[in-house]
């Protein structure tokens, strides 16, 4: 988040940003005249789909690696629809005996101010999807996962408990179940004694949708492939960069930020 | 059956024992709870496997599905825990209360319960299709609040919760929404 701030851009320079970003999130050049919601899907419905369904006997393979390019700038409310869309996706945040700092948590948003400029944003904070994830690393027993494509998830079948994944994750991303839970969403399965957190909508990617908070913030998040050079989120960040927070971490994470 | 022991046939005792065993057995049977299949039958003529493998073998199939899907990705919905549940279990019972894994009549406890079985699958898995597209966990119809409801608790539902209900009560599970 620092580097972000000593990136801050000229007034210029941002609309430049933008007019990328709006290129690469459209897939078109020519879209001076027009209302930024309705061209967005029209136009990736033209273009090729961000998540191709693979054959549902085909394991996923490290062809592809997901990645997520966020522009904070275009969110508008730093992220809260993108919560609240993954709430009611995951079914998380309701848990009836939870105190509220209990309460688990698989994205957030997290407010920044330069104490000095008292220049601020807000960003939505979730699993980063690190490339050489602290979780994994310290998992005892190989539940916390990276799946061939990147995505880092729980395998809470064989998750003790032991929380140490959720102190290693320098993005607090992880939460703890802590009470026997009924009626859980069916493609969501979450329970009491396991960590969970943002899977980047496993099921969804699995079937060709891309996650329920990309979905809800269109005209500000590119869900993609960032090993396909001709993907609109590859280009898109070829073209704008994306910021990593705590990049000094050098966990190559899969969820990028503009404007932070 | 019975009436043959009074009139024992030449080969004698062996013929004997094989049928008092086949009585003792048949009295046995109607002891053992019977999974309710009416739900399934309902939808398909047939289970994912045959009828046999799957009384024996259900719990291998589900065991290398769920590693499968977790760890490499793979979503082929033959032998899918969602899916067992989605064509088994119906939501409510006729009288519009809610069925979870825990009672006896819930299609996976039936026999588990009559063997003995522990499973902890459903502390995380739903055990019922999810009833409607409710974007609050846990919605008016879970376990809890429902059985506030009838006990005359304070907890409100609302109309549409109520239809959804008294839609579902009757008969088959055809309004069950499917994400
Ligand atoms: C499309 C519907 C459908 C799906 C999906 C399905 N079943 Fe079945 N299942 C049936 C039907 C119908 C029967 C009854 C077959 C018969 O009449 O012989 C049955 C029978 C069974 C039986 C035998 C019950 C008995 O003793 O007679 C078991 C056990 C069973 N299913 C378990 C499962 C499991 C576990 C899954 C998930 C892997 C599953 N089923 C998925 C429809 C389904
Ligand atoms: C601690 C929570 C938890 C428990 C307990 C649990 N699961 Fe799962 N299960 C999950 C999660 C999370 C997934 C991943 C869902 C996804 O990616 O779509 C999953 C996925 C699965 C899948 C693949 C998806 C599907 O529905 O086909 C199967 C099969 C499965 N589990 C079977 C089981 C069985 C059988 C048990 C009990 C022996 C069990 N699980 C216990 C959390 C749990
Ligand atoms: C026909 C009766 C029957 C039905 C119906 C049934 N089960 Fe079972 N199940 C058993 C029996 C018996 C065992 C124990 C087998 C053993 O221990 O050898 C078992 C064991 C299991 C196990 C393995 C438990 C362990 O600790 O090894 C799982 C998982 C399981 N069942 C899941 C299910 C699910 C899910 C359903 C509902 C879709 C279901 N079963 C319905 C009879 C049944």
């Amino acid at each position: 988040m620092s580097d972000g701030l000593q990136q801050v851009p000229q007034r210029n320079q941002v609309d430049a940003y933008r007019r990328h970003f709006m290129a690469a999130v459209t897939g078109a050049a020519t879209l001076a005249t027009l209302a930024p919601g309705v061209i967005l899907r029209e136009a990736s419905a033209a273009t090729r789909p961000d998540v191709t369904a693979r054959p549902p006997e085909q394991p996923a393979t490290s062809v592809v690696r997901w990645g997520m390019l966020i522009d904070t700038a275009r969110l508008g409310d730093g992220g809260a629809a993108m919560v609240a869309a993954c709430r009611r996706e995951h079914g998380w945040g309701h848990d009836p005996r939870a105190s509220p700092e209990q309460q688990p948590q698989w994205v957030r948003t997290v407010r920044v101010t330069d104490k000095l400029t008292q220049h601020s944003f807000t960003l939505p904070v979730m699993c980063q999807h690190c490339e050489h994830p602290p979780c994994v690393d310290v998992c005892p027993t190989g539940a916390s996962m990276k799946r061939a494509d990147g995505i880092v998830q729980v395998n809470k079948h064989i998750c003790i408990g032991c929380r140490y994944c959720m102190m290693a994750c320098p993005y607090k991303a992880r939460s703890f179940v802590h009470e026997p839970l009924t009626d859980q969403r069916p493609h969501s399965p979450r329970g009491m004694g396991t960590v969970e957190s943002c899977n980047l909508c496993v099921h969804r990617i699995d079937t060709g949708r891309i996650p329920a908070c990309a979905e809800a913030a269109p005209q500000a998040v590119i869900f993609g492939d960032l090993n396909d050079p001709d993907s609109r989120i590859s280009q898109a960040v070829q073209a704008l960069g994306g910021t990593q927070i705590r990049a000094d971490l050098d966990l190559n994470t899969g969820v990028r930020y503009l404007n932070i | 059956m019975m009436l043959k022991l009074f009139n024992p046939p030449v080969s004698g005792g062996r013929l004997l024992a094989a049928l008092l065993l086949a009585g003792l057995l048949a009295a046995c049977d109607a002891a053992v709870p019977q999974p309710e299949l009416g739900v399934a039958r309902a939808k398909a003529d047939q289970c994912v496997e045959p009828t046999g493998d799957m009384r024996r073998n259900h719990m291998q199939y589900l065991l290398t599905h769920r590693d499968e899907t977790v760890i490499e990705g793979i979503r082929t919905t033959q032998h899918s825990l969602v899916e067992c549940v989605n064509c088994h279990v119906a939501p409510v019972r006729a009288d519009g209360s809610a069925v979870h894994y825990p009672d006896k009549d819930h299609f996976c406890a039936s026999c588990h319960t009559y063997a003995g079985v522990k499973i902890d699958c459903f502390q995380c898995h739903a055990d019922r299709p999810q009833v409607m597209d409710n974007p609050d966990y846990p919605h008016p119809l879970s376990a809890n609040r429902y059985h506030q409801l009838a006990s005359g608790g304070g907890t409100t539902v609302s109309l549409s919760d109520m239809l959804a209900v008294s839609g579902m009560g009757s008969g088959s599970t055809a309004g069950e929404v499917r994400p």
